[in-house]
């Protein structure tokens, strides 16, 4: 299998982002890993990135409660800077709320694919890789 | 000429059996126009009178006598008869004019008792005759009248108990006005239901020589009902001052009275008290509801100032608005858009709905006012409102509750959660860790973990003691003196980043409070406004207290990082929640000092400009 994509982490949480980083690397699958502490850090990162396939992100674990630019705000940022990206990236929300609206208000953003409620088990995280690659195999035929 | 028609002249003409004229007297002469020579001795008998005149004397004397044949002289037949006849004849004058005059015949007989000629003596009767044409002509416009009235009139001769009607009030008894009446006849025709009432008004209207106006119903001989009202006057003897006579109309007023009685009942039938009021203001009629509502009998409204049903206060207002109805009347509501009353009998006021209408009528605009009673909807007004006012403070406090409840659920989804789903984490990462040194990381973090999750809980079991104490000690306390306890602990942090902190009490110097509250409070928000200082500028920290729509505030005005409230607003107060990439940043300070302030009722707001910097006001409990 080709590691020809790269995971981002955006999360304020230095023990989460350690154990996720953890998690995913024993997997052996990326190529690599990149983590911000909030919503606009990873923003700032990918506007200077716009078209730079090699560094853009392929899968985003977004957090909700980050200071400075939450989840939500990130995602509004980021739909408007969407088409300008040249490359198609998978997000999912992950958080440790079991806050109904917060699921809710996640499931109505259609670039989000999924809410995840953490703490994320490393079979999670195979069945997120698994299901990218199925699509990118389908894109590339 | 006519002055020489003297009514009272009188003219005798005698004439012999020969038809001739034999004494002319002045009057004749007077009255005819001819001289007395002109005529004595010459044979002319008819020669003043007209044939036609003539012949209806003719046939009357000889269908008197019988007489077959037209060949007779009725002259003589009178004189064989020793008859006389008085009538009207028409006379013509010598100038052709003519006049009336009342003609008597009679024969002249010599002294041995024969029959010798006639003599005719003749008056003027022109105006008698003018008199009585004017009374048959009044008598036919009366009775014309009266019909048109549907009235009639009645005279009653309480001697002889003689009646006496008008042809119209035949006409409505339908009797034949042949009838020979007296009173009995009249009281047979009141119905048998009003018999009483008409023989006691009768009976006191002679015994106090007053006429009783009458209203009563007949029953006519075919079965027909009828109303009819009766107005008189008593006839007195002069002389011993008794009654002798009854006299009056006597109005056919079925149709009226129907009319009436179907006002009368659509206005009883009406669900609306009603008053009927004239331009006066004066109280016309009333209904049962009305009486009900207001506690008064009809006769003690009817002819009194609407006014008595209206309270003091309103009532020199209402003449002047009476005054602008009837000058534009229709149909409209009464103070429409502010609350009416009335006053009952007992002074007891009533609210009230008024509907005013125009009521054209013979006696001129009247106003119906239809009055409503309110209490009930009043009461039950008063009653919602009272019952949304309860309901407004418990939808108050259930979306406190709700809020602080959801404020739980965030924290223990967010702030919980968290340090939990990561020392799940972190013990799958220590089982399988292969070397010490992975396993060392983990302890490591094990121990953040288990420190933030400590602290986490501490603010929580802090928070719940603080929403849940239910008797917090209160004690008057001043600002100024708490302020300068806060500066002295926070000492070290002013002086290292110089900054500048001025105050002003002078509109409200203390307040009763909690005093660790209080202190926790002014720590918070200095410790904060110190914290989030801007690089750029010297901090400065300005702290006041005002009172604004009646609430006693506190304000914190810092020249700091300030917060954008658009993306920060909503999460600023909450637990653990952190904006700034701040070291220190730790997010207990707000919401701790939020659940405190409103633990004791108050509320915290915040006004803010990025780069320019923040004010926090306390709201304290009004």
């Amino acid at each position: 299998m080709n590691k020809n994509f790269n995971f981002c982490i955006v999360d304020d949480d230095d023990i989460y982002q350690f154990t996720i980083k953890k998690t995913i690397q024993a997997l052996n699958y990326s190529k690599s890993i990149i983590a911000f502490s909030d919503g606009e850090e990873a923003l700032h990162f990918m506007l200077d990135n716009l078209t730079n396939e090699e560094e853009l992100p392929d899968i985003i674990l977004l957090d909700i409660n980050m200071p400075i630019m939450d989840g939500f705000q990130f995602m509004e940022e980021f739909i408007k800077i969407k088409p300008k990206l040249s490359k198609k990236i998978t997000i999912y929300m992950a958080s440790s709320s079991v806050d109904e609206t917060d699921i809710k208000k996640a499931h109505e953003i259609s670039e989000i694919s999924d809410y995840i409620i953490k703490p994320i088990k490393q079979g999670k995280i195979k069945s997120i890789i698994e299901i990218f690659l199925k699509e990118k195999n389908t894109e590339t035929k | 000429m006519k002055a020489n028609l003297n009514p009272e002249t009188i003219a005798i003409i005698a004439i012999n059996n020969d038809d001739i004229i034999y004494q002319f007297n002045d009057g004749a002469e007077e009255l005819l126009g001819y001289s007395a020579s002109e005529l004595i001795g010459q044979k002319k008998t008819n020669f003043f009178i007209l044939d036609e005149e003539y012949e209806k004397f003719k046939k009357d004397i000889a269908s008197k006598y019988k007489i077959k044949t037209s060949h007779f002289n009725p002259y003589t037949i009178l004189a064989q008869n020793d008859d006389y006849d008085a009538r009207e004849w028409t006379v013509v004058k010598k100038d052709g004019t003519r006049f009336i005059a009342h003609s008597t015949l009679i024969p002249l007989k010599s002294d041995k008792g024969e029959n010798v000629g006639f003599m005719r003596i003749l008056k003027n009767i022109t105006n008698q005759k003018n008199i009585e044409n004017d009374l048959l002509r009044k008598n036919q416009v009366l009775n014309a009248a009266e019909k048109i009235t549907m009235m009639g009139n009645w005279q009653w001769d309480t001697v002889i108990n003689k009646v006496e009607w008008s042809s119209n009030l035949f006409n409505i008894f339908e009797v034949n006005p042949k009838e020979k009446l007296n009173f009995e006849t009249y009281f047979s025709f009141v119905h048998p239901e009003d018999k009483d009432i008409v023989s006691a008004s009768f009976d006191k209207s002679i015994e106090d020589k007053k006429f009783y106006d009458l209203l009563h119903r007949i029953k006519l001989k075919n079965g027909k009902i009828k109303t009819i009202q009766l107005l008189g006057e008593v006839v007195l003897d002069e002389n011993t001052g008794e009654v002798i006579e009854l006299i009056g109309t006597c109005q056919d007023v079925t149709e009226q009275r129907m009319a009436e009685i179907k006002f009368r009942g659509l206005l009883e039938s009406a669900p609306d008290a009603m008053v009927i009021v004239n331009e006066l203001g004066v109280i016309q009629l009333i209904n049962k509801q009305a009486e009900k509502l207001f506690g008064y009998a009809s006769k003690e409204l009817i002819n009194k100032p609407v006014e008595l049903l209206i309270p003091n206060r309103f009532k020199s207002k209402h003449s002047s608005h009476r005054g602008l109805f009837f000058n534009a009347p229709k149909t409209r509501k009464m103070g429409e858009g502010r609350e009416l009353f009335g006053v009952n009998k007992f002074g007891k006021e009533i609210p009230i709905q008024i509907s005013l209408s125009p009521l054209k009528t013979e006696e001129g605009l009247l106003v119906s006012a239809a009055i409503r009673d309110i209490t009930v909807q009043k009461k039950a007004e008063n009653k919602i409102l009272e019952a949304n006012e309860r309901l407004e403070v418990l939808a108050n406090k259930l979306t406190a509750q709700n809020t602080q409840l959801a404020d739980f659920a965030q924290i223990t989804s967010h702030n919980l959660r968290a340090p939990v789903s990561n020392l799940n984490s972190l013990l799958g990462f220590y089982n399988i860790a292969e070397t010490e040194e992975e396993k060392i990381i983990a302890f490591q973090k094990f121990e953040i973990v288990i420190h933030h999750l400590t602290e986490t809980l501490n603010t929580l079991i802090e928070a719940l003691k603080t929403k849940n104490r239910t008797s917090i000690p209160i004690e008057k306390l001043d600002f100024k003196e708490v302020l300068d306890k806060t500066i002295q602990i926070l000492s070290g942090q002013i002086i290292s980043t110089n900054t500048k902190i001025s105050s002003n009490f002078e509109d409200v110097s203390n307040i009763n409070y909690n005093k660790s509250y209080l202190e926790s409070i002014f720590l918070n928000l200095l410790s904060n406004a110190i914290k989030y200082k801007s690089e750029d500028r010297t901090p400065e920290i300005y702290i006041y207290s005002v009172i604004e729509d009646g609430v006693i505030k506190l304000k914190f005005k810092d020249n700091g990082l300030g917060i954008d409230l658009k993306r920060h607003g909503h999460k600023l107060f909450g637990l653990n929640k952190v904006f700034h990439r701040h070291p220190d940043a730790n997010g207990v300070g707000l919401f701790m000092t939020k659940v405190q302030i409103e633990s004791l009722g108050g509320t915290i707001s915040v006004e803010s400009e990025v780069n320019v910097g923040s004010t926090f006001s306390v709201n304290f409990k009004e």
